[in-house]
Formats: structure tokens, sequence, C-alpha cells
């Protein structure tokens, strides 16, 4: 145990993902030696973040407004639209410059051993958007993993009898990994080359 | 391929250990308990990112530590790589060859050959399934990247169905349910044309070792005999079909459903597959001697070896875990004939073994010198 003001530090830096308790102490004992600006502009920060950022009304991306820049952006294709498990993933695939429709964030993949199920993923916003924004096309971008695969499969299964076409990436992205590990070449021949499932 | 350097931190009864092998022959003498098997352990964990003695992660990590930590150096002709596993007792593990994290776990074991002769490889032959498609799994994981894939996807699949069956039981939502039999049809059909593939490729190379162990007596035969659901019998590679393979098993889950919801578990597939030996017609897990079995055992030990060794152009690091007691004199010289120069490791508690002439190390109380 450290004092108490530096100990409650470690132990919030601690509950981060992927900081274990080695790393959080080593961060904390950081932050005792910065400057005291740098230390406030980093709290107002993490404080403005959960003010000011909230989640798209539509897609479920990031924003700091009620839609967010992608949804609100005229040029963009609502017919298509690329479903991805985290808000993350949307930056990595808007950087391979591929895509032009719209997104939507599922927040995670099923997996019944962590209990996630289609009722805890945004399953039932995603079909309402079909009829609301005349979706033609949804591309299952969930991670190349056994969960992601699932996801993908559910997604056809059940959007394909309401007369939308599902496409997942083309292969040729490690099975396994995240997106966030596919380069950007990669990731956008596996766009282009999607097929049906 | 030889190790040149191991060191462990919180391995089993390991406090801390840092070891440099000769390249050829090394003989760790030592008692029971010791920790002699602690090390080839380590080493077998570090090739393939597994216990060979099937023991779970949370198993491996010493009393007192909170992880276990494996580092070590793979010399090829090449250059040499460095290895090291990180065991939290919570957590996740983490691996990294030469600082990296690999792509894929399966193209570790697909690089670092090793081959490990245990005390209880009889059980190869007269054990249930599940330890001969380990083995199967295991020599397939170390020939190709692919094939373990294809494993773990698999099992990983397998889990998930297994879960949805076990917490929903009837109440399961069908088409969830629908899309892992799909996906469990899929990797089921890749794992099988996989097996056969290798069984195919192991059986010359199983008769010729078996032949040398035996003396060639009487024909060796090795089959995998599919878990679809219906007809049980031996496949190869000229009868099988990967569509065919998948539509009975998709027959047999739809056909299972009702009784699966009931059992909550996956009750055909891969994972109930028997991997077939017969010695001269009689099957070997029922029908034959403990010596019958045993020669096939170290047969399949030595396929193993030799299919490596061809498979990476150079012989893989052999463990030899106290099995000179084990085997007769006649076959601990087939064994040691056909060893070709590559690294060996073995553990004994005599001083005096015979078969091998290497350096010796003292291994006590979990210290090697
Ligand atoms: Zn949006």
């Amino acid at each position: 145990m450290f004092e108490p003001p530096l100990q409650r530090v470690i132990d919030e830096l601690a509950r981060l993902p992927g900081i274990g308790l080695k790393t959080a102490q080593r961060l904390a004992f950081h932050l005792l030696h910065v400057e005291e600006a740098d230390a406030v502009r980093l709290g107002e920060s993490i404080i403005e973040l959960r003010r000011l950022v909230s989640l798209c009304g539509r897609c479920f991306n990031v924003t700091a407004e009620q839609e967010c820049t992608i949804c609100r952006d005229l040029r963009r294709d609502p017919a298509i639209v690329c479903v991805v498990e985290r808000a993350q993933d949307i930056a990595v695939i808007e950087r391979t410059g591929e895509f032009d429709g719209r997104y939507h964030v599922l927040g995670g993949a099923l997996s019944p051993i962590e209990g996630i199920r289609p009722d805890q993923l945004r399953v039932r916003e995603l079909v309402a958007r079909i009829d609301d924004e005349g979706i033609k096309e949804v591309v299952a971008a969930t991670n190349p993993t056994v969960e992601g695969d699932a996801t993908a499969l559910y997604l056809a299964r059940l959007l394909k009898p309401l007369g939308v076409t599902v496409t997942r990436l083309a292969s040729g992205l490690p099975v396994g990994g995240d997106l966030d590990y596919a380069d950007e070449i990669t990731l956008g021949r596996a766009l282009a080359g999607r097929r049906e499932l | 391929m030889w190790l040149t350097w191991l060191e462990l931190d919180g391995w089993r009864n390991y406090t801390t250990l840092s070891w440099q092998p000769d390249p050829g022959v090394n003989v760790l003498v030592g008692s029971n308990g010791a920790g002699k098997t602690s090390i080839l352990e380590a080493i077998g964990y570090l090739s393939a990112i597994r216990s060979f003695r099937g023991t779970g992660d949370e198993g491996l990590v010493g009393v007192g530590t909170d992880r276990a930590v494996i580092r070590g150096g793979f010399a090829k002709a090449a250059g040499e790589s460095r290895v090291e596993v990180e065991i939290p007792r919570r957590g996740r593990r983490r691996v990294l060859v030469n600082g990296k994290r690999p792509p894929r776990l399966a193209t570790v074991a697909a690089q670092f050959p090793v081959v490990a002769f245990l005390p209880d490889d009889l059980e190869l032959v007269k054990g249930s399934g599940s330890i001969r498609r380990g083995f199967l799994d295991d020599l397939g994981s170390r020939l190709s990247p692919g094939y373990g894939a294809t494993v773990g996807e698999y099992e990983a699949v397998l889990r998930q169905r297994n879960a949805l069956l076990r917490q929903d039981g009837p109440a399961v939502d069908l088409v969830a349910l629908q899309v892992w039999d799909e996906r469990l049809v899929a990797m089921a059909s890749t794992l099988w044309a996989e097996r056969v593939e290798l069984i195919d490729r192991l059986a010359p190379v199983l008769g010729a070792a078996h032949d040398k162990v035996a003396g060639g007596t009487a024909t060796l035969a090795v089959g995998l005999d599919p878990a679809w659901g219906d007809r049980r019998d031996v496949v190869d590679a000229v009868s099988f079909d990967t569509g065919d393979a998948a539509e009975r098993l998709a027959g047999a889950l739809i056909e299972r459903r009702r009784r699966e919801l009931e059992q909550r578990t996956t009750t055909v597939g891969p994972h109930r597959d028997e991997v077939r030996l017969a010695l001269a017609g009689r099957p070997l897990r029922t029908e034959a001697s403990q010596g019958e079995q045993r020669s096939v055992a170290v047969g399949l030990r030595l396929a193993s070896y030799r299919m490596l060794a061809e498979h990476h152009g150079h012989a893989p690091i052999l463990l030899l875990d106290d099995v000179f007691s084990e085997l007769d004199v006649l076959r601990t010289a087939a064994v040691m004939e056909l060893l070709p120069q590559g690294q060996v490791l073995v553990t004994t508690t005599r001083h005096d073994e015979q078969h091998v002439v290497g350096r010796s190390w003292e291994v006590v109380a979990a210290t090697v010198s």
C-alpha cells in the first residue's frame, strides 16, 4: 500500500484494459513528477471526454453531436452499412478510403461463453434501421475470429429474409486477429473483394 | 534444431533456472520429483505453447508466485529464435517470438519441431480416443500452421456451441444455434480433410518404424473413423469427400437436435473421432498383448520424429522422459539406432544409464548442475 492519494491513482489506472498493476504503478509514479499543468490538462481532458462525447443516435459511433460526422455527411451512401464490433474499428476502415456508406456499431460479437447473446448486441437497432434508411447491403466487418464469423452469419440469417444483401470481407485478413492488426492495404482489398453470405 | 539456452521463473517447482544444454545428448540425472520432467515439459511448452502432460495453464504456475515464465533460444542453421512465454496465474498468457507477438499461436508449433517420448506412451494405444486424437493433432500442428489453426478454430466453435446448449438448452435461440451448427460443420469438414490427409502420410512411415521396432512380423494399419453421426467406419484419403462429410454432419445435427438440447452438449463431430490402429486385422486397443501395444506406441513417436525431420530438413529436438525403464533392451536399441544427429534430452533416475552417452547433468531440488 502507498499513501492514499497515490494508491487511488494506481487503483484507478489498474482498472483500465491492458494495464496491469506494475504498469499502473509506473504510470502513477510518472504522474507524480509531471508539471502540475500537464496533470490538470490530462484530468480535464478525461472529464471533457465524458461530458462532451456520447454515442451517435443512429450508428453508435462516438460523437460530440446528436449524430456522428459520418451519419451527417450527405455524400455518403445510406443504402450500404458496414457493421463493426467496436467504434474504434470505424477509424480502421475509414483509413482504407474504400468505403463510402454508413456504419453500425454492434457493441461486440456473439459469444455464448461470455454470455453475449443477440439481445446484448445492437441487433434490434440495426434491424430498425433497414426500413427507416432503405438499407440494401450490410457489410459484416466483424473481426475475423470464431465469434466475429458467427456474428456475421447470424446477421445474414436475420437480414436476408428482409431483402438485404449481407456481405463479408474477403479473406486475406489474418484469422483470429482484430481488425486493428490488419494493415490498410490488406483491409482495403478485403473490402473491395467482399462476398455475399 | 537445438535448444541453446533455457530460463525458467516460477515454472512448476523452479523458482529460477538458467541453463545452457549441449547441442548433442544431455542426460538429466536425478531422483523422482527433483524437477527433471518439468524441464522437458518447459521445452515442450516453449515449442508448442501447451503442456505435453495436458496440464492447464493454472497448474503450471509455481506455488507462491503470480506468474510462470519460460524463455529459450532455438538455434537452426538460419539463426537463433528467441521464444518467451509468460503465464500469469490469472489473465491472458503472453507469447513472444523474437520479441514480437506471433500473428497466430499455430505458427509457433509449426516452426520449432520437438518430439517427446513419455513414460505413459502406452496410453497412445491402450487409452481413450482423445489421447490418439491429441497425438494426431499435435503432429499435424507441428507439420503445418494451417492444421493447428483448424484444430484451434474447431475447438473454439465447439466450446461456443456447447456453452450455448449448456446455458439455454431447449430454450435456445434457434437462429443462433443454426449459426453455430453451420460454423461447426464448416470447421469439422476442414479438420476431417486435414486428419485424413495426415493419416495417409503417417501410415507408411509408421509401418516402417513399427517394422524396425517389432521386427516386421505383422502389418500395422492406421485409419480415421470420423464421428459424423451415422455408420462408423474407417475412411481413407481416396474415399473421403469434404462435401459429403459436411452433409453427413449437418444431417446428424438436425436429426439429434432434440436430444442435444436435452443433453446440452455436442454429441457428433471430430472431437469424437477414433484413430483406429490394427495389427494384422486385430484392433490394437482391445486385442493385442502389452508388448505389441508398446511396439506400436514407440512406432508412433518414431514416425513423428521422422516426419518432422523430413519436413524441416533437420532433426527435431528429442525429449526422452524416463523411457528406458519402460522399454526393453531390443526396442531401446531400435530407438537409439533411428536417432539422427540431433539434440537429445534424456531424464533418468539412474547414474549408470547404459543406453546413452552424453553430457551428464545433476538435477537436485529444482537446480541443474
Ligand atoms: Zn453515426
